[in-house]
């Protein structure tokens, strides 16, 4: 994957909540949330756990394998943001991961063209290199 | 039944022209409202002794301005910041304060340059939302920053479920529109659509085109509640709230992890068991449109359509005036135009008071509607009218 020299797109912002995720996926490896008291797996990642308030959560790395379920999407032919209007249509995909189906995970659906689009296909992790230092994570059709 | 039950009603309601470009600021438009509202009650400004306002990202001016040029010097102003079922909302705190003793008589407004100001479904800056959502950051460096594609997700899942079509959506539209031909106060008076075009408009974001999203306009509603008691003193025939249930929520704010759910599921037992009616008891509708999917999801949630028939009760038409339900009489946010909601009150609040009668407006002989808010998946708040 090569790295743009100008990334003109919104850059997730890092704060004490949701640290730990971006940088795992600068590493090119998804880390979510877990609680400690009614185990439930969360995304996206807070302060405490919103099923049950636990403040005991905490981050389980689940590596650079991730393969997961479509569950539902949006082709978006109008650019909202600054960067988008280079790359429309622009696929906006939520996926459920199969070993945690609890974990949704919204990003852009990448090698894909909005007719192939299917709610319940296939879909793995890739890591969109944005920076020299940033990456972001995103979901490509299962090869 | 709950203890508030049509102890309480609204008296006066009253707007200001809808436009794309006002040409002044909240504040005036928000005046001309009040005035306006408290005209159709009868009442003067020193019998207001509470006021409360709802904006989005300060797009509106604040109560205490209001009162001031009002000339009424309330005992209480409230400014809460809001989308849609926000005026449920309001209207339950105005209840719950006149209930207290605390307060008589409560103007609530909602005022905005929406078209010619800040439009909302256009997106904001992108640091500034990243910070200001909850979970912001996992969704705008997506390009996800409208409502039309936050919903646009939740409708894709939805159709994909159930069945419900494209011509479905657009047959909402149809109808708002053809409502809207009927009321010379619409923005999209003299603006007709028919499936054919419908169909041929592109999207925008899936499965929304332009007529799906509500028009954004500079417009200003303003609606007056006081105790069923106190509302026999005033010039205009009172709507009595039966129900209300102002907020109840989704899993998450804002990053909605659960597409198969929305606010508007939870609010409904409660929201009838407050009104002691059935949703078959309903005879007209104010359903939040902020998009032409979210009146489907909603009449589902509400129990006003069966799950998965939804589509075919939209395509037999009884959305229209002399259907089963007509809904969104005034042409709605898709049509009339939008305040974040408000405009449907004063909708409802004119059929139930029978204003139209002797025209092709009038919902004949309505007795009981309903006037559900959508602040998104996560947020919802409605309230059943009575005369």
């Amino acid at each position: 994957m090569t790295i743009q020299t100008k990334y003109e797109k919104p850059i997730p912002l890092k704060n004490e909540d949701n640290r730990p995720y971006w940088d795992a996926a600068d590493r090119h490896e998804l880390e979510v949330q877990k609680c400690n008291d009614c185990k439930s797996y969360l995304h996206p990642p807070g302060p405490a756990c919103p099923k049950c308030g636990s403040a005991a959560v905490e981050w389980e790395n689940l590596g650079s394998d991730i393969k997961a379920t479509l569950s539902s999407y949006v082709i978006s032919y109008r650019p909202f943001l600054p960067g988008f209007q280079n790359d429309l249509p622009t696929i906006i995909a939520q996926a459920a991961l199969d070993d945690k189906p609890d974990v949704r995970i919204l990003c852009n659906l990448l090698e894909c063209k909005p007719e192939d689009v299917k709610i319940g296909m296939p879909v793995q992790m890739t890591w969109q290199d944005i920076t020299e230092e940033r990456a972001l994570p995103q979901w490509k059709p299962t090869d | 039944m709950d203890k508030i039950s049509n102890k309480y009603a609204v008296v006066g309601v009253g707007e200001y022209e809808r436009s794309r470009k006002s040409g002044t600021t909240p504040l005036q438009m928000a005046l001309v409202a009040a005035r306006n509202a408290l005209q159709d009650a009868g009442l003067e400004a020193s019998d207001i002794d509470g006021i409360m306002n709802y904006s989005t990202g300060g797009d509106s001016c604040t109560s205490h301005e209001v009162a001031t040029y009002l000339g009424a010097r309330p005992k209480y102003v409230k400014d809460i910041s809001g989308g849609g079922s926000s005026t449920e909302m309001l209207i339950g705190d105005a209840i719950g304060m006149i209930d207290a003793g605390l307060l008589n008589t409560v103007l609530i407004y909602r005022s905005m340059n929406g078209a010619s100001g800040q439009l909302v479904g256009r997106g904001y800056d992108p640091n500034m939302l990243q910070n200001a959502l909850p979970g912001g950051s996992f969704i705008i460096p997506y390009g996800s920053a409208s409502p039309s594609q936050w919903f646009g997700i939740f409708a894709t899942r939805h159709m994909h479920q159930t069945g419900l079509t494209k011509e479905h959506l657009g047959q909402v539209c149809i109808d708002f529109y053809e409502h809207a031909q009927r009321n010379p106060k619409a923005h999209l008076n003299g603006k007709t659509l028919t499936m054919e075009e419908y169909l041929n408009t592109p999207d925008i974001s899936s499965p929304f085109n332009i007529h799906d999203c509500c028009l954004e306009l500079d417009e200003a509603n303003a609606i007056i509640v006081t105790s069923a008691d106190r509302a026999k003193d005033c010039k205009s025939r009172p709507v009595y709230i039966m129900g209300i249930t102002p907020r109840e929520t989704h899993p998450h704010a804002h990053y909605w992890s659960d597409l198969d759910q929305v606010a508007a599921d939870h609010v409904a037992p409660a929201l009838y068991q407050s009104a002691g009616v059935k949703p078959e008891d309903i005879q007209v509708a104010a359903i939040y449109d902020c998009f032409s999917w979210v009146v489907l999801r909603q009449l589902e949630a509400y129990g006003l359509a069966p799950r998965g028939e939804v589509g075919d009760f939209v395509a037999a038409g009884n959305l229209k005036m002399g259907g089963k339900l007509p809904t969104n009489t005034a042409g709605g946010m898709l049509a009339e135009g939008y305040t974040h909601g408000m405009n449907n009150v004063l909708e409802i609040v004119r059929q139930l008071r029978h204003e139209y009668k002797g025209s092709d407006r009038q919902v004949e002989d309505c007795e009981i509607g309903i006037c559900t808010g959508w602040s998104g998946p996560d947020l919802a708040g409605a309230m059943i009218l009575g005369n």
